[in-house]
Parts: C-alpha cells; structure tokens; sequence
C-alpha cells in the first residue's frame, strides 16, 4: 500500500510538470499567430495617411539628420488589439530609417495576458499600458526600467509625469497626445437655434430643452457601447473636485463615499437629469452610430472620449470633424468650468530586456520633434500634448486647437479620477449602463458604485472595513 | 470481499492518476484559492471572506434568478420541441435524412457567431426581424434593448441553437423502441395519439432524462451566447453566474471569482443530482 502511495505521488508530480510546461508553450505559440494576422487590416487602415508620412520624413532628414545614432536592432512591443496603430507606425517606420530600430508589434486581448507575462518574465522589449493608477497596480518596480534620470524626461508635462511616477521613480514614455471626457456638440444646431455654450447643468439642461423643443435629438448616448456610458460619470469629475478638493485622498482612505457626499453624488444624478432627452432606442447604438449620428447632426450632444473626433476625422473628413465644438461636462459654479482630462497611455521598458540601451534610444526618440511630427502626420491628437514646448499642428481639429486648448491656457483641468487613484469599480459600465436605460436611480446606483469599489479595494489590499 | 477481488488495485491505477491529477486537484486548489485573495505574485488567506462578498453582491441574486430563468425555459422548450420534432422526423416522411441535418446544423456553428448574427437579426431599426413584423403591420421590438424581454431573445436564440441536439438524442431514443410494441397496439386498435401518449413517450424516457439533464446544465453554465449577445446588459438584465464569475476574473478579482466558481459548481451539483436521481428512479 505505502508503495502504491509513493509511485502515485511521484506520478502525479511527473504530470503536473508536464502539464505546466505544456501550458507555457501553448500559450506562447496563440500570441505569435494573432501578432501575424493583425497587421494586416491595419496595413490597409494606414493607406491614406502614408503619402502624408513620406513628404513629412523627408522633409525632417534635411534638417534634423545625423542628430540620432544608427544601430540596427529588433524590440518587441506589446500593445491593445484596439488601439489606432496609424501614429505608432509611421513613428516606427522612422526610426527604422533613423535609428536602425524596427518594431516588432505583437497584440493583447486583455489585461490577464499582460499579467501573466509580466509574471512568468516574458514580458515583451516595450509594452503600451494605462498611466496613472493602473500602472501602479503593476508594481512597476518589478517589471519596468527607470527613466528618472534620463534626460528626455524634463520635456515632460508636471500632470503628466506625476501619472507615470510611482513612489518617487518615473517609468513611462507619453504614447499619445492627452483627451478629455466632454460633451461634443454639434456647432450648426447651436447657430441655428442661437444657442451658447452653457456654463453650468442648468444651462445646460435648458439647451437640451430648447433643442428638443425644435424637434431635434438633444442627447447622444452610445448604450450599447457599455464603457462609453461612464463619460458622463467620469468626466464629471472635475465639479467633484472642484466642490470637494479632498474626495479622492478620503475615497481611498473609504472615509467618503458617491452614496454620501454631496459633490459626488451629482455626477449620477446628471444621468437621471439626461433621460428625457435621449434619441429613440439609445440602448441599441452602438459608438460606430453614435459616431455617424454626431457628424451628421443628427444629434446636438454626446458625452464620450474625445478621441471620437479621430473616428469622425477619418471616417468623415475635416469638415465634419470641424463641425464639432467640445465643453467640458457643466457643473454648478459657472466661473468655474472646467475639463476632465485622460493622461495618454505610455510606452514602458521591460527590465528583463537585454537590449535596454535601444529601448531607451527608441523612447527618446519618440517623444522628439520629428517623431511626434511623424505621428500628428498619420493620425492627429485627440488633445493637447504632454510634452513641453512643443505645440499643436495647424491643422488640428478645431474643437482640440481652440475649445480644448483653452481650458488648459486657463488652468481649468483635472486628471480624471483613474489617474488618481486605483480603487475604480470593475462593475462601473454595468451601474452606468443600468443608469441610463433607466433601470435604477442616480442614488441607487451611486450605492451599488460604493460596493463594488469595496472589491477592488480588497484586492489591492487596502483597509476598507 | 478480498477473495472476490479479481484484478489488483494497481489495475486503475493509470486511470486513477488521470482522473485526480485533472479532476480532484483543480478542484481541491481552487477550493484553497476560493479562500484566499491572490494575484499571479502573491496570496493573502482571507478565510470566507471572498464567499461573503460574492453573496452579498446585489447584482448577483439577480444573476442568480436569471440563470434559473434561462436555465429551465431552455430546458423546457428544448424537451418539448425536440421531442415533437424527433416524432415528426422518424415518421414515415420525404427527405428525412435532409431534415434531420438541417435541424442539426445550427448546432455546428459556434455560439459566438450565432449571438453576432442574431444581434444584428434583432437590431431594433434595422434588424431582419423587425423588417419583418413591420411589414406585417406590427410594431418594432427592441430585442435586447428592452430589460424586460431581452432574456427571453437570448432563450429564444439558445433554443434554435441546441434544438438539435435534443432531437437526435430524442430521435435515438424513439428509434431504439422495438416495433413489435406498436404493432400489438395496433392490433388492440389503439390510434396515433394513445400511441404516442402510451408507447413513444414512456420507452424513450432514457432518451428524454439524457436531455433534460444535459439541457439544464448546459444552461446553467452558459456563458458564451449571452457574452456575444449583450454582455450581461442592459444593465444586468441578462447577467448570468457564469458571466459575473468571468467578469471578476477579468477585472482581477482573482480570489472573488474562484469562489464564485465554486459556489457555482455547488448550486449546479444540489440541482442536478438530485434531479437526476429522481428522473432514474422514474426510469424503472
């Protein structure tokens, strides 16, 4: 009988090894077919813009060559299957020609991926990931170079380096110019019925009033697109801080909550303020549609990121885009309106790679000039830049280049709430899809937040009892 | 007992290593991980704090309630249809062999594809349905849009996709009932219904146990249709126990979502096997 135990346990080892292994190399072998067969359809996305890049380059090798050192070399990187590749790739075919450097862009589905590399050391050469509270989620000390001492890091924008430094020590690279949760608004309806752009909730309010008097759609809501449905929520954050500068610090803690404070509680209750004047079977569009109803006008609001003005641009050309205005969501106090702003996602170095010297002259390189030339080229910023002195292209949008840029030129702006702190409930699209089906009040839902928060603090071990 | 004892125990030994390395040693590591809070670095033993939190979880009574919805009305429309269906298919009929594929092919399909197809079928506006009943003169639904009936469209598609299965196992089950049983109703002149009622329906009963239990759970952990469907919405008004535990694994509540899979597997175990042990009871 003791034999028979032996021989099973030494069995059973045997096959957990075994299956171990055969687990590592499975999964590695499905990452590299899905990094082959993505590019394709992105190859076909970047068409347009590539005569655009071509002129651009060359015109950069006249005046700037011989400032970068040529070494060929190979880096991975690793980045979102969803995010527009058009910037990144005309960066990448630069620095091929520059540096030397060709990118090797492999993709991830979700953040599991991401973590089970990060912890089994095979993280790629770069990888593109959240700012802010996310990344320090990560441990980042563990996995990510530290670019605190280089030099490119003083272009840096304060809000923006703050987002990528954790305990003391900075770690990422700007991937993108920044964006903003606001409200989009269509610019010919508001000349026809002789509207401003509203201040505070009321006014604004008042306009949807008036728009939907003129038999118009007033209020844009994407619902079927759950995510998107916490923009109103999200990008309210602004008037929370405004009227209670200590939320955030106090949330964390678990001294306040959405259900009890006042300031906070009202970003859920804009969404009961909303529902009268949605379009008709919100719950069915999708963001495509939202998308197409904004350009077409026909809708005066939508609440979303204002990367959608990239998916206008190129699915409907500059004079659509131009056609869009953008304010921050109104709060209560109309001397003080401001923005929410999203930090971009950020480019950070694998400390396990072999070729940190590279990696560290592909960053530099990205954040330069010429590099952010290429990509404004290719696809342009949904925001101002986080990079110091270096300005806006001409031919930006006209809802970044003057509604937007000037809630920054007045110091109006806040990090949204994600940047700040990581307690973000996982379950947030759910309660503010819920919300705006009207399936539950702005007090319930604020309630059903808190405890859902309340996971995510167990998770990141904070004391929430 | 050690005399009637044939082969040694070394006999299943092969067998026994397959089953405790795949089986018994998942199941006894997640039951250690469902007490805990962990990540891929560290873990932190929390005791049944993760149970409590789950079952505290408003959301998840509702996803409780609408997995038992989705679970029996699958059921019970699969056992019905698929029953008459397997009568209609073993009769004596032209193309027999044409029908019973075609019944069987959305089957074949996977479930993703099926939900995209039929979310883009059931788009409020311009959706085939609504084309359809507006044409008719009828009002436009909002298939998944509408909390109060979005369920149900999901039921309806999980019905026409695993109607098949049900009619073949049912179809098996009417065929493997001897002849001679109709023939001596015949000669006591009994008609099509009072056979069917008296001779079909109680010898294909293995038949029907087999799909009432595999519809059920089947159903109770389906996960797949609903994700391609709606992802739980609008709202959580398709959530389902299996998409919750997914969408805190997700989101990297790791201890939370184990333990939400086994409470799962427990609520399925205190379902099924009693149902079963009584459905084999009726059996003989």
């Amino acid at each position: 009988m003791k034999k028979t135990k032996k021989i099973l346990a030494l069995a059973l080892a045997g096959m957990m090894a075994a299956s171990a292994l055969a687990g590592c190399s499975g999964s590695g072998g499905k990452e590299e077919t899905q990094a082959t067969t993505a590019p394709q359809t992105q190859a076909q996305e970047t068409k347009a813009p590539e005569t655009k890049k071509e002129e651009e380059s060359s015109q950069a090798q006249e005046t700037t060559d011989g400032g970068w050192e040529y070494k060929e070399a190979t880096l991975s990187l690793l980045i979102d299957n969803n995010v527009s590749l058009d910037g990144l790739n005309a960066v990448c075919d630069l620095a091929k020609e520059k540096l030397g450097i060709t990118i090797e862009i492999e993709y991830k589905v979700d953040d599991s991926v991401l973590k089970t590399r990060l912890a089994s050391g095979e993280m790629t050469d770069l990888l593109v990931y959240n700012s802010g509270a996310l990344l320090g989620a990560l441990n980042p000390s563990e996995y990510f170079m530290d670019l605190s001492n280089e030099a490119f890091v003083d272009k840096y924008d304060d809000t923006y380096k703050a987002s990528v430094t954790v305990d003391g020590v900075v770690y990422g690279v700007p991937f993108a110019s920044t964006q903003a949760g606001a409200v989009m608004y269509y610019k010919p309806i508001y000349e026809k019925l002789g509207l401003t752009v509203p201040h505070t909730w009321e006014e604004f309010l008042a306009n949807c009033e008036a728009v939907k008097a003129a038999g118009e759609t007033a209020y844009i809501s994407c619902t079927a697109k759950k995510s998107m449905t916490q923009v109103l929520f999200l990008g309210d954050h602004y008037n929370v801080t405004a009227e209670n500068p200590d939320f955030v610090s106090a949330f964390e803690k678990g001294e306040a909550k959405y259900a009890t404070d006042p300031a906070a509680l009202k970003s859920w209750k804009k969404y009961e303020d909303v529902l009268p004047y949605l379009q008709e079977g919100h719950t069915a569009t999708t963001y495509d549609e939202a998308c197409d109803m904004l350009a077409d006008g026909q809708g005066a609001h939508w609440i979303c990121l204002t990367q959608a003005l990239s998916n206008i641009y190129s699915l409907y050309g500059e004079e659509a885009v131009n056609n869009i205005g953008v304010f921050g969501v109104p709060g209560d106090d109309p001397d003080n309106h401001g923005l929410t702003v999203w930090m971009p996602n950020s480019l950070y170095g694998s400390l396990n790679s072999e070729k940190k010297d590279d990696i560290l002259r592909f960053m530099e390189f990205y954040i330069s000039d010429e590099a952010l030339n290429a990509y404004a080229g290719a696809i342009l910023p949904d925001g101002p830049y986080c990079i110091k002195g270096y300005s806006l292209p001409d031919n930006s949008y006209d809802a970044v280049k003057n509604d937007m840029q000037a809630y920054f030129d007045a110091g109006k702006t806040a990090v949204a709430m994600e940047f700040e702190t990581a307690v973000k409930g996982a379950n947030c699209s759910v309660t503010t899809q819920s919300l705006i089906s009207g399936l539950t009040t702005g007090d319930a839902a604020a309630a059903d937040y808190d405890e859902d928060c309340k996971l995510q603090a167990v998770q990141l071990g904070l004391d929430w009892k | 007992m050690r005399q009637k004892k044939r082969y040694s125990g070394w006999f299943m030994a092969p067998t026994m290593v397959i089953f405790i390395t795949l089986f018994i040693l998942p199941l006894v590591i997640s039951f250690y991980f469902s007490l805990t809070v962990w990540s891929f670095t560290d873990v932190t033993f929390v005791g049944l704090e993760n149970f409590k939190m789950f079952l505290k979880d408003r959301a998840l009574s509702h996803s409780l309630v609408n997995t038992f919805v989705y679970s029996f009305m699958t059921c019970g429309v699969k056992v019905v249809l698929g029953f008459f269906l397997a009568v209609y298919l073993t009769s004596h009929i032209k193309l027999k062999r044409t029908l019973r594929s075609v019944v069987f092919f959305p089957h074949l399909v996977s479930s993703v594809a099926v939900g995209i197809t039929f979310t883009a079928l059931m788009h409020p506006s311009r959706g085939l349905i609504n084309k359809v009943i507006q044409f008719f003169g009828g009002p436009s639904v909002n298939w998944l849009g509408d909390p109060s009936i979005a369920l149900f469209s999901i039921i309806g598609t999980d019905v026409w996709k695993g109607l098949g299965v049900a009619t073949v196992i049912f179809i098996s089950g009417i065929q493997a009932i001897d002849r001679t049983y109709y023939e001596a109703a015949e000669v006591d002149g009994a008609r099509g219904l009072q056979i069917l009622r008296y001779i079909t329906m109680p010898l294909c009963r293995p038949a029907m146990n087999s799909v009432i239990i595999l519809a059920l759970v089947s159903g109770m952990k389906s996960f797949d249709l609903i994700k391609a469907m709606t992802e739980g919405g609008p709202g959580t008004a398709t959530e389902v126990i299996a998409l919750s535990v997914y969408k805190q694994f997700a989101a990297g509540y790791y201890g939370l979502s184990t333990a939400g899979n086994v409470i799962m597997l427990v609520v399925i175990g205190l379902i099924a096997y009693p149902l079963q042990k009584f459905l084999i009871s009726r059996e003989d």
